[in-house]
């Protein structure tokens, strides 16, 4: 009887799970060649923000790094050419970041969001000091009719 | 009611019975009970303005709300500081002190630390009922905000100003400058200076310090970092010997700004712009960070091993063959007393030599021991007592530049109090402004001058009783108010109203200056300003200030880095180290002649540069070429440095801890604030590695010692005054040839020492050497401001850009130092009491 129950039955109903799964979408990805699209409030990498003309909305204030529960932040002030404020180093040790999302509640200027960035892997330490123009570089690419919407809804 | 009680008033804040002094306003009241009131324009070193309204209260019987800084406390007085109305009032200030602020928080250097700021969010709302546009200031279209340079370290941003008018009364009331003021008026009122001025005065960084918001900040903090990450450390200011009490804020391995920290005793909450942009020292580039050893032409890099073990190879060579008189010392006074100890110590006890000095600047020092002007230098002084005086004496001093806290209180003495001011200085000084009579006697001639004092006091019988006077005539040269008119150049009857009016004085601040000490005569000079003590009733009813320059000159005289000593110093000193060196000492000036003829063959300099500072150059080039071996200490390669067989790096005073004794003989104890630099070393540590090399450590750690060295620094030496009067001749020098213009070698005042020449800041004030002249006798050269002179004396000749003062109007040549670029001690003779130059102008070819 035993036989019975585990072989003869048992044994199709398997093949019959095997065989349904076929005919069905798989849940896995390729990943390497495909990649998941996230949530919209994802925190993945930071990126920096730019104004349309080109300047970086940062001004270093240090609100970030204050609000900042890891300590992943450290930042130097200078001065441009025309006497504005303007964050010469700013640094994220992202093995310490914890990805809360503070230093993007705290920005006074909107500079600095988390991305949907989520692949950084590496192998040596020193390469997870994300600096300032990896940031300003990771600034994820918007869509041109996205960008006349925002434009037109701050006119309004 | 008694007459106690008629000076005091009683009255009633929040509920709290207080009892305070007439005269005090309810805000003052309020304070002595811990009642915070919150204000904007009030300082406790400032009048009352009442400016922008904050700090009101609601005092019953008065119809409206009161602004208690400007409101004097009454008897009966019922005051609510937290009532609903107060609240309403503060709200309503606060709404009006917004309606321009930009808020750029963000942006600005003072979020953090902003009165405004922490202000408004303790008692103001968040919203405005006003929803015009902001007024703007914008100087630059391109910029969307008013940044504007007052000075070479001030930015004024009007925008964010308050108008509490706090820098422009501060900059008249307290520092007597009047190159900042309040143009327009309402909303468009700006803080500006007048056309073609700057604020470039030496006590312009408090304006900043003074600031609540951020209108006016510095270069040096501006958008570095922010106050929050930093952290304070207790300081000591490291240049003159005010001693002013400093906080540095640091953050990792950075200093980032230097802000007072107020004692009232000595500094009132005022530092000048050395103390608050000397730190820069600290981080400056070019620091030496590795010892340096001679090796044929060059100095290469060495380890400490290498370096030390040479220098105790070396000196035991010399001290074996020759004895330890053959190796010499000199010592930089603004050194922590642990250094300066450990330096003697070492001298004294491994080395078995006498000669250590720290006074490099000084002319022909005394060779034999009890001179009078070591005994008269080591009685003590207070700033603060400044303040009880009715007369203030200055002699040759530039006081403004030497001391410019201790003028500060001079200066508070004098238009708050209503002292009077006399100075007798050879040129006009900036501090004679205010001076009921500024004397300008003819260089070299201040014996004859201060004896025709004494003679005055005399023959108006002003003299006082404590001393018998009938034989000052026999014993004073000239002894005749017409004969000391006569030589020194003064009207007879300005010394006859001086004479009078320090007669008739009940309590007198004498203060001398640089200008005495290290002259020649200083004995001489030192005697006559000790009659003339002697005839006021001074060591009574007074103070006598021979005031010191450096920080720390006070504690290298009293730990002994001298080559003469008191009887008693050298009996402590052998209790202490159980022995002490047979053979007399040599001053600074001997042991450089001594390496001239090549009686000593080993120097060792800690801290100083000789070559520069030295009032001879061409003699100290010559001695310091004759040494065999030459050990350097410094922070930076100086004209020294550059001739040493070793050059060992030390580390600046933010990197240790230790003390100062400042020109009163308080000690104060300053705290490490960084890492020493590279593979730098304090002072202490440096000797001590030679002396562990030589024959045996002098101290196993630095907090073992400090109990000997409070010990020496506590001991008190207050010499009796001789009470008679002493002789003193004057010899008068005349100018020869054709070099007739006297000559002044004076520090500028933003630069102290060989060291500020390397701060960022204090260059941007002043970077090179100047020579000052009257507006007379510029046109006499046909100079203006820039113009190129060449100075010339006997032994030396120096190129330097014309500055046209507004104080000097006699003919004299006035040159600042210690700007390594041009060496100004070339124009000096070490035996000449007055050095004597022409001047000829550079003709541009």
């Amino acid at each position: 009887m035993n036989f019975i129950r585990t072989v003869i039955i048992a044994l199709p109903k398997g093949f019959y799970t095997t065989l349904k799964h076929l005919f069905k979408k798989p849940v896995t990805r390729k990943y390497p060649y495909e990649r998941r699209e996230m949530a919209p409030r994802y925190r993945g990498k930071h990126y920096l923000e730019r104004y349309d003309d080109g300047t970086e909305r940062c001004v270093c204030c240090g609100l970030c790094a204050a609000s900042c529960p890891a300590d992943a932040i450290y930042m130097e002030g200078g001065e441009t050419d025309n006497g504005e404020r303007f964050a010469k180093v700013y640094e994220i040790n992202l093995l310490r970041c914890i990805f809360c999302g503070f230093c993007e509640e705290a920005c006074p200027e909107e500079a600095i969001f988390l991305g949907h960035e989520y692949e950084f892997s590496d192998d040596n330490r020193d390469s997870f000091i994300y600096t300032k123009e990896q940031m300003l570089a990771n600034r994820p690419k918007e869509k041109p009719f996205k960008r006349i919407i925002r434009k037109v809804r701050r006119i309004f | 009611m008694s007459s106690a009680d008629d000076n005091k008033v009683t009255l009633t804040i929040d509920g709290r019975e207080v009892t305070v002094p007439r005269g005090m306003t309810v805000l003052e009241a309020a304070k002595s009970i811990g009642i915070e009131i919150p204000t904007f324009c009030w300082h406790p070193k400032l009048k009352p303005v009442g400016a922008c309204r904050m700090c009101y209260v609601e005092i019953e019987k008065m119809p409206k709300l009161a602004v208690s800084c400007a409101t004097e406390a009454m008897p009966g007085m019922v005051v609510h500081t937290d009532s609903d109305l107060v609240k309403q009032g503060r709200r309503a200030v606060l709404e009006f002190i917004l309606l321009n602020h930009p808020l750029d928080c963000p942006t600005c250097d003072k979020g953090g630390e902003c009165d405004l700021q922490d202000l408004t969010f303790a008692h103001g709302i968040d919203d405005s009922q006003f929803d015009f546009n902001k007024y703007r200031f914008i100087r630059d279209k391109k910029s969307t905000f008013d940044d504007y340079r007052l000075g070479p370290e001030i930015i004024r941003n009007q925008n964010r100003c308050i108008l509490c008018y706090k820098c422009v009364r501060s900059n008249k009331e307290v520092f007597g400058e009047y190159d900042l003021g309040a143009f327009q008026r309402g909303n468009i009122t700006e803080i500006d200076t007048g056309p073609g001025q700057q604020v470039d005065s030496i006590y312009s960084g408090n304006l900043v310090e003074i600031c609540p918001v951020g209108a006016l900040t510095n270069t040096d903090w501006r958008y570095n970092i922010r106050v929050w990450k930093t952290q304070k450390v207790n300081s000591i200011c490291q240049y003159c010997a005010d001693g002013c009490n400093l906080t540095l804020w640091k953050d990792r391995q950075k200093i980032y700004r230097a802000t007072s920290r107020r004692n009232d005793a000595i500094d009132e909450g005022w530092i000048c712009n050395r103390g608050r942009y000397g730190y820069q020292i600290a981080n400056a580039e070019g620091r030496l960070t590795v010892p340096l050893i001679k090796r044929g032409e060059r100095q290469e890099n060495a380890t400490w091993d290498e370096a030390i073990e040479l220098i105790a190879r070396r000196f035991k060579e010399i001290k074996d063959k020759k004895g330890g008189v053959c190796i010499g010392g000199l010592a930089y006074p603004g050194l922590d007393s642990a250094s300066l100890y450990a330096f003697s110590k070492l001298f004294r006890t491994i080395l078995n030599s006498n000669n250590v000095d720290f006074r490099i600047d000084y002319k022909m020092l005394p060779e034999e021991p009890g001179d009078l002007y070591t005994q008269i230098t080591s009685r003590k002084f207070s700033i603060a007592g400044i303040e009880n005086s009715d007369v203030v004496l200055v002699i040759g001093s530039n006081l403004i530049n030497e001391h410019p806290i201790t003028n500060l209180r001079v200066r508070k003495v004098v238009t708050q109090k209503g002292a009077k001011l006399y100075t007798l200085n050879p040129f006009a000084t900036k501090s004679g402004d205010i001076s009921t009579d500024e004397i300008i006697y003819r260089a070299g001639t201040v014996e004859a001058l201060i004896n025709g004092l004494c003679v005055s006091i005399v023959e108006q019988k002003l003299a006082s009783d404590t001393v018998d006077a009938s034989k000052l005539a026999t014993r004073v040269e000239p002894n005749t108010v017409a004969q000391a008119a006569k030589i020194s150049g003064v009207e007879a009857d300005r010394i006859v109203g001086l004479a009078q009016a320090l007669g008739e004085a009940k309590h007198i601040t004498l203060i001398t200056g640089e200008l005495l000490s290290t002259s020649i005569t200083r004995d001489a000079i030192t005697a006559a300003i000790m009659n003339l003590a002697l005839l006021c009733g001074m060591a009574e009813n007074g103070q006598i200030g021979f005031l010191s320059k450096y920080a720390n000159s006070k504690g290298a005289e009293k730990l002994g880095v001298m080559p003469l000593l008191s009887d008693s110093l050298i009996a402590e000193m052998k209790t202490l180290w159980g022995g002490y060196p047979e053979q007399k000492g040599l001053g600074a000036d001997r042991m450089i002649l001594s390496a001239k003829k090549e009686e000593i063959d080993a120097l060792f300099v800690m801290g100083s540069d000789p070559m520069l500072c030295y009032p001879d150059g061409q003699f100290v080039r010559e001695g310091i070429e004759k040494l065999d071996f030459l050990v350097v200490a410094d922070l930076f390669e100086t004209r020294t440095t550059q001739m040493a067989d070793v050059v060992l790096p030390l580390s600046s005073i933010a990197e240790m801890s230790g003390d100062f004794v400042n020109l009163e003989g308080t000690v104060q104890h300053f705290d490490q604030a960084i890492k020493p630099l590279g593979q730098s070393m304090p002072g202490y540590d440096i000797c001590n590695k030679i002396a562990s090399a030589l024959k045996e450590p002098l101290f196993e750690s630095v907090a073992r010692m400090q109990p000997d060295i409070m010990r020496l620094l506590l001991r008190e030496e207050n010499p009796e005054i001789q009470r008679e009067l002493r002789e003193v001749k004057t010899s008068v020098e005349q100018a020869s040839g054709e070099y007739t213009v006297p000559l002044f070698v004076v520090d500028q005042a933003h630069h102290f020492a060989h060291l500020t020449e390397r701060s960022k800041s204090l260059s941007a004030f002043c970077s090179e050497a100047h020579l000052e002249l009257s507006p007379s006798m510029a046109e006499k050269l046909h100079a203006e401001t820039g113009t190129l002179i060449r100075v010339e004396s006997e032994v030396g000749k120096v190129i330097l850009p014309v500055i046209i003062s507004e104080h000097i109007d006699n003919d004299v040549a006035v040159v600042t130092r210690n700007f390594s670029a041009n060496p100004v001690n070339d124009l000096q003779m070490r035996k000449q009491r007055v050095d004597y130059v022409r001047l000829t102008r550079v003709e541009e070819k």
